[in-house]
């Protein structure tokens, strides 16, 4: 295998992806080891090595005596084409064996785009891609975590295990699970229902799904004792003694986001009714300061990279920014380490914290007002106003930051025209604030990123039709006649991948047939415009009697059983209702960081807190500025 | 700021990282090991990192050189054992001498390079005559095409740049030692002058089998 891997790696673009051998890569001794796991990342080696998770995961499994973790991750399709040619299985990028010999292959799945490349990388592997073909053979177990799996049933017939929410303490019940079945010498289906037996774990084989006439689900039961009816999401209650990685692999070739991660906190409830990662990530859990500092400290030391990230869902909410920032920069700013801040909010506020870690304003400043009214903003519950939008650019501008960009959702509920001429209103004031404000007027540049709305499990959008594609291209059309003038750029997706997006997070197990099908037509890295190609899935769901159209475009109505109604988030599926009307009257519902609780019945049913640094009596960030 | 010349080597894994991408695993394994480099001046700075031209990608070198500009001085020994400690297997610190005013650049220092070719039994076309070498030398021009940045297919005469060719070896596969021009001036790559040396005696080989050493470079 090794001189075949050698022969077939000189001939594909960007060898490194394969070759492994990187920089804080934990090789363990196979044979001593009692379980084998592979991280499956289900894109490519630079995409997959920016991402947080697969790090925390690395250094919790390895640092079990027990077991071991190995990457791999989705072959680039000139790869794939050498290793089918060459019939190479596809292999672990530590110990260079074949995914088979394996017990178990955790999935991430991170976007539904990515659905194809797992179906691709189980046939690389030469394991059946449907679960239920797997029970004969001594297979590795298949389990699949990250957002998606909060809406399962799309994958439920390709995977045997998925693992609801967040992994740290979830994957050591799993492993030790794991191993008490082995030594007890279980067969496949009771391992699976010890497994079922986990908090957070659903194995979708154990239930069963009813429809009724219309198509729509009736009923979702356990098909025997000890499955819980409904799978409740895991969490991090303490997530200052959670585990974390400060020994990450360091990427041998450029990672999209080729930096040290450090997480300041947890979950971010400001509660926008389109977002899902702020419903499955609750409640707001923020580290402490000296812990982070610590962190950062062995984190750079044992990496040697030149910039630190600061990550969470909305890093300007941490009520300890400014300190910590601060302190990062005195400590390490003099060897030459930069600070960086993803995801600005869109105030003033943000701007400064902005100066304070870029003293040099090569690049653009990025504001997501998402949509172009205060009435849509408010429909959508993101607490942004004009006023906000203009003195984080009038700062921006003053700082000597040339260049903006505007991130705008088209498609989102009781959108009409109006929005949309709102957009490029917006965008034109952003322009004139520079115009007075910029001194090379040349340089000036205001972009406008607008991505199209797609209604996602688990969110009040939840029952929410799409727009169709035809009435996207137009809103797009639109906006592009609108957004016509010097220092105006305008940017848009293809709204065929949002369409299929729609159809994955909203979808049910009858799609499993189609998801085959599309990945047989050849769908294959579906996130990747070069790449994706509708008339694949669209000739699949023909050929499997779907109608997308359905799973994209039909409103669900409130006592619909959802098909992800037995995964729990822990919030409640009234208050998502009660978000869903209150947007529908444009009623706004504040962000509980702080101040009163919103009722989402999740602290309760979770037995959690929201947690802020230095205790509750620090008054949150989002009120004293803004 | 003192500068030192490294010789190092690069193999195994290592040898699949690109030269951009080495600039960045070099620059984290100075700071992994606490060894402060000197950057440039101006908003992008950049390590002040002199390399000798380099390695193509795939291509497995045993004794590189590099030039580094310190904040510091270090005692050579020191230097090399702290980096060694930092670096991803693969990449290992030979030698460590000082460099002094008047040392040229290595890119200008070194014009020429020496490889180790081979190529196993399977992906031989078949067995060379027995003058290949002595005829493929004896000509004077010895003409190569190689697409340009611009896309555009450029010829070129690489005779000049191959200073000199040997059989080493037949036996299990073939194995050829070059010695080539390389740098600034004139750059020859291992895996054309191979190509047309098969080309030559009527045989076809695939660049992608070939399996390259650098040796040193002078
Ligand atoms: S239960 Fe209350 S405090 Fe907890 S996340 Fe929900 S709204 Fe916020």
């Amino acid at each position: 295998m090794e001189k075949q891997l050698e022969k077939i790696i000189r001939r594909v673009q960007k060898p490194g992806r394969y070759s492994g051998g990187e920089w804080n890569t934990v090789c363990k001794d196979w044979q001593n080891t009692y379980v084998k796991m592979a991280f499956a990342f289900p894109d490519v080696y630079e995409v997959g090595m920016s991402h947080l998770g697969l790090q925390i995961l690395y250094g919790i499994v390895n640092g079990r005596e027990d077991a071991l973790l190995e990457r791999v991750f989705a072959p680039w399709p000139d790869m794939e084409q050498q290793m089918r040619n060459t019939g190479l299985p596809l292999f672990s990028l530590e110990s260079r064996r074949p995914l088979r010999d394996f017990d178990i292959i955790g999935f991430t799945l991170q976007y539904e785009l990515s659905f194809s490349n797992i179906l691709n990388m189980l046939d690389l592997a030469g394991i059946p891609l449907r679960s239920a073909d797997r029970t004969g053979g001594d297979y590795p177990l298949i389990v699949a975590g990250g957002p998606c799996a909060f809406n399962p049933e799309p994958m439920a017939e390709f995977i045997d295990v998925f693992a609801i929410g967040e992994g740290e303490e979830l994957l050591n019940d799993l492993l030790d699970a794991y191993l008490a079945s082995r030594r007890s010498s279980e067969v496949r289906q009771d391992l699976l229902i010890r497994l079922a037996g986990i908090d957070g774990i659903y194995v979708p084989a154990l239930y069963r799904v009813e429809y009724n006439n219309l198509g729509k689900i009736n009923i979702v039961t356990p098909v025997c004792e000890g499955v819980p009816a409904q799978v409740q999401k895991r969490l991090v209650a303490d997530v200052d003694a959670a585990f974390f990685p400060t020994r990450m692999v360091v990427p041998a070739i450029e990672a999209v986001h080729d930096r040290a991660m450090l997480e300041v906190q947890r979950g971010c409830t400001r509660g926008c009714r389109f977002c899902q990662a702020g419903i499955i990530y609750r409640p707001v859990r923020e580290k402490e300061p000296e812990i982070l500092l610590r962190h950062a400290g062995e984190l750079l030391g044992s990496t040697g990279w030149g910039e630190i990230s600061l990550t969470s869902l909305s890093t300007s909410d941490y009520s300890r920014v400014i300190p910590l920032v601060g302190e990062l920069i005195r400590r390490y700013g003099s060897l030459g380490v930069n600070v960086s801040l993803p995801s600005l909010r869109v105030d003033a506020f943000s701007v400064d914290l902005a100066k304070e870690v870029q003293k040099v304003r090569r690049s653009s400043l990025t504001f997501a007002p998402e949509a172009g009214t205060q009435r849509l903003r408010d429909v959508i519950n993101k607490g942004v106003t004009e006023d906000n939008l203009m003195a984080a650019v009038d700062a921006a501008f003053s700082a000597g930051w040339h260049s903006i960009k505007l991130y705008f959702m088209i498609g989102l509920p009781t959108e009409t025209d109006e929005d949309l001429h709102g957009i490029a209103n917006l965008a034109r004031k952003v322009l004139d604030r520079g115009r007075k404000l910029v001194r090379s007027k040349g340089r000036l540049k205001v972009t406008v990123s607008v991505s199209s709305f797609v209604p996602k499990s688990h969110t009040a959008f939840q029952w929410e039709p799409q727009n169709s594609i035809a009435e996207l291209k137009r809103k797009q059309a639109l906006l592009r006649e609108l957004l016509r003038g010097r220092g105006l750029v305008f940017k848009w997706h293809d709204p065929e991948g949002s369409f299929l997006e729609a159809v994955l997070s909203r979808g049910d197990r009858r799609l499993a047939g189609a998801i085959e099908a599309a990945w047989r037509n050849g769908a294959r890295f579906d996130g990747w415009s070069e790449f994706f190609d509708i008339s694949k899935w669209l000739m699949a769901f023909t050929s499997t009697g779907i109608d997308p159209d359905w799973y994209a475009y039909h409103r669900y109505h409130y006592d619909d059983t959802l098909p992800w109604d037995h995964i729990s988030t822990g919030v409640s599926k009234k208050f998502l209702m009660r978000e869903h009307l209150c947007s529908l009257e444009g009623a706004t519902t504040p962000d509980c960081r702080s101040g009163r609780c919103q009722g989402c019945g999740l602290c309760t049913s979770l037995e959690v807190k929201r947690y802020l640094a230095g205790g509750e009596t620090v008054a949150s960030l989002s009120n004293t500025v803004q | 700021m003192p500068r030192y010349r490294i010789q190092y080597s690069k193999r195994g894994p290592a040898s699949y990282i690109s030269h951009l991408d080495l600039v960045r695993t070099l620059e984290r394994a100075f700071r992994r090991a606490g060894l402060p480099i000197a950057y440039s001046e101006g908003f992008n700075p950049h390590p002040r990192f002199s390399f000798a031209a380099p390695l193509p990608v795939g291509v497995e070198g045993l004794a590189e050189v590099l030039d580094v500009e310190m904040q510091d001085s270090v005692n050579h020994q020191d230097l090399a054992e702290r980096l060694n400690g930092a670096l991803p297997p693969g990449l290992a610190v030979l030698e460590v001498t000082d460099v002094s005013d008047n040392t040229l650049a290595p890119m200008a220092e070194f014009n020429a390079a020496g490889y180790i070719v081979h190529l196993d039994e399977d992906d031989l076309p078949g067995p060379l005559p027995s003058r290949a070498v002595q005829d493929f030398l004896t000509e004077e021009q010895i003409e190569v095409t190689r697409k340009g940045k611009d896309g555009r297919e450029k010829i070129r005469d690489i005779r000049p740049g191959i200073l000199k060719l040997d059989v080493l070896s037949q036996v299990s596969g073939l194995t050829m030692q070059l010695e080539l021009k390389t740098g600034s001036i004139m750059n020859v790559r291992p895996e054309d002058v191979v190509e047309a040396f098969f080309r030559h005696a009527g045989m076809v080989v695939d660049k992608a089998d070939l399996q390259t050493i650098r040796t040193g470079l002078f």
